[in-house]
């Protein structure tokens, strides 16, 4: 799970049928994970009705697929009940909550073995780019 | 898995089905010598993990089982839980 804000959204008419009504977000990752992951965008579907500007934290990979179709929220519904949830639907990432709050532990933090050198600034930067809900 | 601290929690009131409040806690991952590498990650808590605490983080299906063991786990939106809190090693 990473943390991220939604910076958009897609609309696509034209999709694989098994993304149904599966709504698309625009996410941008927080810039302190993997390099990979620094400066690019991802797209993610939301189940849980986050809009622009919310910060969420995304599901990555196989549990974000499987979660779809699941029954609970607005998914694609076509593929439930067949072969189990949504595991043959097209998603790597899912929007898994909408951040109210992140809170470090500052003691832990700037230890020698706690987030290293620039998180806790970056963190702590992240934290007063989060807007109070 | 991936070893790390607890550096601090995240609090998410709208969550996804099946992980309505669940404690969710920020993990900086560290190597094997101990140093940060600049990597964090958000996971799911069980353990009741606090700041400071030296984990081990599980991703994927392996982080399901953690919350929900058995085969009807697979609708749960989760790809990393602290697997165990680590008190020594060598």
């Amino acid at each position: 799970v990473i943390l991220g804000r939604v910076v958009g959204e897609v609309w696509a008419t034209r999709k694989d049928a098994r993304l149904g009504r599966c709504k698309l977000l625009i996410i941008r990752p927080q810039g302190i994970y993997e390099p990979r992951w620094a400066t690019g965008h991802l797209v993610a579907v939301d189940d849980v009705h986050a809009g622009v500007g919310d910060q969420v934290v995304v599901c990555l990979g196989e549990p974000a697929r499987r979660s779809l179709g699941a029954g609970g929220g607005p998914g694609p519904g076509a593929g439930a009940g067949r072969g189990g949830a949504g595991q043959d639907f097209p998603v790597d990432a899912a929007v898994l909550g909408i951040v109210d709050r992140v809170a470090i532990d500052d003691g832990a933090a700037r230890s020698s073995t706690g987030a290293g050198p620039g998180v806790h600034r970056a963190l702590a930067l992240w934290q007063g780019e989060v807007a109070p809900r | 898995m991936m070893r790390g601290t607890i550096i601090g929690q995240v609090w998410a009131t709208r969550q996804a089905a099946g992980l309505t409040g669940r404690k969710l806690v920020l993990v900086a991952e560290r190597d094997a010598d101990r140093a940060p590498t600049g990597r964090l990650v958000v996971a799911i808590d069980t353990l009741d993990a606090r700041g400071g605490d030296d984990v081990t983080v599980a991703f994927g299906s392996g982080a399901r089982n953690v919350i929900k063991p058995g085969p009807d786990n697979r609708e749960l939106l989760c790809d990393a839980a602290v697997a165990a809190l680590v008190e020594g090693a060598e």
